[in-house]
């Protein structure tokens, strides 16, 4: 057992590895200078001596293997150094940010996965029905609008025309629950049709029709037998949808003006601000790489048959 | 007068007396949405020191005015000295928001400690020492001699600020209440500010996205929204309060590559820049004003134009140097096509719905334009892998006209992207940079746009302007100075 957790964490540390030092070459390989992307931003007399001073303050004058060491050995130990543009302590800038994202990010996937569990189960319970047809109809609304028309037409109608929600001056809980509706209403659909297969699979097997003969309610017995099979299919339908929650925040928090880390990360991009987009980059690699791991052990756990 | 009568009266009374505290409460506090804020509150580190002047927190000693001229602020005087040395006199009765006086003590401090941390301080003159005479008196040595020590005061890099331990004081209109990095700054009237209890208290809050500030607008969240996109506006023609548009000194531009082999020769180029209509652009962008050469209009020392447009002039141009109308009506020289591609970037939108306005111009005298759009333009425009750029720039950020025409246009200087070369223009430049009268600097700047014009390594092509949503608790306010004096002393609410 121990040897096996030591594997895993092993292959997990590898696997995080490979994709950040992939990333932090990726960065390097973007189009444009950071430096020359910040003086023509600053619009300053950018002679030779100040792209030196600058690329020397921020550490780009030395190797390539060097800045990645360094930039390793900082992040393990936390020390994840200043951002470029703004000289502000990167560290500090995401403990500013992350309860944002954090919420953003968790609390969207975690409606979706309720919502999308409770959906797929009544609209496998009653085909055609309301329940089916709604989540067939948030599946198509969830692949077809775009993500930021859909949370600009949010904010006009419960922002402006409403005004049940003041979408950006007020507290905690204002500031992120349309951002988390958001993220929640793109992945609701998908979860509910895989949640809905899982369920009528069920439907299909000899054991649920044994159980009607027993006398066992329709709901009571596709619930009794199916719930295990919904929840195997939603889990796996999970991966896939990891890349939206991470692009869903980003957007929710843009559209709604929430300070988080994604919000922070666009910025960056704009001005290759290496310092803050390889921690971002890390992070994410660390957060996907866990919940993946997660949703295998859970799989094992509800079916032990399963690799 | 009867008992029903009185409480009638005095019942409107208390009404009127409700609706104007009302009044008077929402006009003591205001909310400013930008898709801007300062990162920190340290002067010194990145760019803070642009978004704190901008933000009405801090100030510098030499500021640009409205009418584009470099004046004093927190300085009463600059003077140059015989050995090369600048004496710098402070204004009198200037105070940090904590009430102690601003002294050239605290001023040497504050700008020496920036010089040593931010490499953007050191960009113009190298290196600034500033030693304090006495309270009120500073001695400037610069480490590259300058006649123009005033304007690179004037620039982002030199607020002024005091270190209380790590927390910076400021000398401008609005202290700093609370600060939320990246979300919001709370602001009071600095009470050691003249004129301090006209001034509202100020919500500053980012919004980084236009249409979601241009919804909050609408919403009534934001009193100010600062710059909309121009989309917007007619959704906000319903909105209470109003929208006010101003120039700003972001030129549009085109460069022209003269190390390519068609735009080498001047007749060219200048057959492009006559072919180009200005009026059309401003219509494609909805907004803004034909430019007039380098500068926007508001300063000094811009070129008076306008720049005319002329078909005729421009064929003619054209045949004179060789390049004859092809049967497709295109033009061809030694069997070449004149064919060039006009880069363009996204990240300034109106650069973009410029592209098939200047390709169906210059169709119309017989060059076929192909368009491309780039994520990099400083990578592209520094590679020189183009013929023609749309290009937005600041051309006078700090009120002097030296900065653009060198920095641009120079021989082999840093951002002379269009390659062009010319000895008089170079050797008036040198003259520009030893130059201190300002009437004298304007005379010169306007020469130098002639020699531009001249030549046409570029075409400046429209002095864009930038709308402002306005509640009617600050519907007097009257933006200026682009996104470098957003929040001013006069920010007050209408009573």
């Amino acid at each position: 057992m121990t040897a096996a957790a030591a594997g895993l964490l092993g292959r997990l540390a590898l696997s995080w590895l490979a994709v950040v030092a992939a990333a932090f070459l990726l960065l390097r390989l973007m189009p444009s200078d950071p430096v020359d992307v910040f003086l023509a931003h600053v619009n300053i007399r950018s002679g030779p001596e100040i792209v030196a001073a600058y690329r020397a303050q921020w550490g780009l004058d030395e190797p390539l293997a060097t800045q990645f060491l360094h930039w390793l050995g900082g992040f393990v130990t936390f020390d994840w150094g200043v951002s470029f543009e703004t000289g502000r302590p990167v560290a500090a800038d995401f403990a500013a940010r992350l309860p944002y994202s954090a919420v953003i990010g968790f609390g969207g996937m975690a409606l979706a996965v309720t919502g999308g569990f409770a959906l797929g189960f009544f609209a496998a319970h009653r085909p055609r029905g309301l329940a089916d047809v709604l989540s067939r109809g948030l599946a198509v609304a969830g692949q077809a609008l775009p993500a930021f028309a859909a949370g600009l037409v949010l904010l006009w109608v419960l922002g402006v025309q409403l005004r049940w929600i003041d979408v950006f001056g007020g507290g905690f809980i204002e500031r992120i629950l349309l951002p988390t509706l958001l993220v929640a209403f793109f992945s609701l659909g998908s979860m509910s049709r895989l949640t809905r297969a899982g369920f009528v699979e069920v439907k299909r097997s000899p054991y649920y029709w044994t159980a009607l003969a027993k006398g066992r309610s329709e709901t009571g017995a596709l619930w009794h037998h199916g719930s295990t099979a919904g929840g195997l299919v939603l889990i796996a339908g999970l991966a896939p949808e990891l890349a939206w929650i991470i692009g869903g925040t980003a957007v929710g928090e843009i559209v709604f003006g929430v300070p988080g880390v994604s919000e922070r990360v666009v910025q960056a991009v704009n001005h290759r601000d290496y310092a803050i987009l390889q921690p971002y980059i890390a992070l994410v690699a660390l957060w996907v790489a866990l919940v993946l791991q997660g949703a295998r052990l859970l799989r094992r756990t509800l079916d032990p048959r399963l690799p | 007068m009867t008992p029903s009568h009185l409480s009638r009266k005095l019942a409107a009374a208390a009404i009127a007396g409700a609706i104007i505290t009302s009044a008077t409460a929402h006009a003591e506090k205001v909310t400013i949405g930008q898709t801007f804020l300062a990162s920190g509150l340290d002067a010194a580190e990145g760019s803070n020191g642009w978004a704190l002047v901008s933000h009405g927190i801090a100030e510098q000693l030499f500021r640009v005015s409205r009418e584009g001229e470099v004046v004093p602020n927190l300085a009463a005087s600059a003077t140059l000295n015989d050995d090369g040395a600048w004496t710098v006199e402070l204004a009198p009765d200037r105070f940090f928001s904590d009430g102690a006086p601003v002294t050239a003590g605290a001023v040497a401090a504050a700008l020496n400690r920036t010089g040593a941390a931010n490499p953007s301080a050191r960009a113009t003159a190298g290196r600034l020492n500033f030693t304090a005479v006495d309270d009120d008196t500073l001695t400037v040595r610069t480490e590259h001699p300058t006649t123009i020590l005033p304007s690179i005061l004037a620039e982002w890099a030199f607020p002024i600020y005091r270190m209380e331990g790590d927390a910076p004081i400021f000398t401008g209109p609005f202290a700093v209440k609370s600060f939320q990095p990246g979300a919001s700054i709370e602001m009071t009237p600095n009470a050691h500010y003249a004129g301090a209890e006209a001034r509202p208290d100020v919500t500053l809050r980012r919004i980084a996205d236009g249409q979601s500030l241009a919804l909050a607008f609408a919403s009534g969240e934001v009193d100010m929204a600062f710059n909309l996109p121009v989309e917007t506006l007619a959704m906000l023609k319903a909105t209470d309060g109003k929208i006010v548009s101003f120039p700003v000194a972001y030129q549009y531009m085109m460069w022209m590559n003269t190390r390519t082999p068609a735009l080498s020769d001047p007749r060219v180029r200048r057959a492009i820049d006559l072919a180009v209509s200005r009026e059309d652009l401003v219509t494609a962008a909805q907004a803004g004003v034909p430019a007039t050469g380098a500068f926007a209009q508001g300063y000094p020392f811009a070129a008076p134009g306008p720049l005319s447009r002329d078909l005729d002039a421009a064929a003619a141009l054209l045949d004179e140097a060789g390049w004859a109308l092809g049967e497709d009506g295109v033009r061809m020289r030694n069997g070449e096509r004149l064919a060039l591609t006009l880069y363009a970037y996204p990240q300034r939108p109106d650069l973009v719905t410029f592209q098939p306005v200047i390709r169906a111009a210059l169709a119309g005298i017989g060059i076929a334009v192909t368009t491309q759009v780039t994520e990099s333009p400083s990578d592209v425009a520094a590679s020189g892998a183009f013929d023609l750029f749309l290009w937005a720039q600041h051309t006078a950020p700090a009120g002097d006209p030296g900065l653009f025409l060198s920095l641009f246009f120079e021989t082999d200087a840093a951002r002379n992207y269009s390659g062009w070369s010319n000895a008089a223009y170079d050797a008036l430049i040198a003259e520009l940079r030893d130059e201190g009268d300002p009437e004298a600097r304007i005379a010169l700047a306007r020469r130098a746009q002639e020699i531009i014009a001249a030549e046409a390594p570029v075409s400046f092509l429209v002095t864009p302007e930038w709308h402002v949503g306005l509640s009617l608790a600050l519907a007097d306010y009257e933006p200026w100075g682009s996104d470098y004096y957003v929040i001013r002393p006069d920010l007050a609410t209408a009573r």
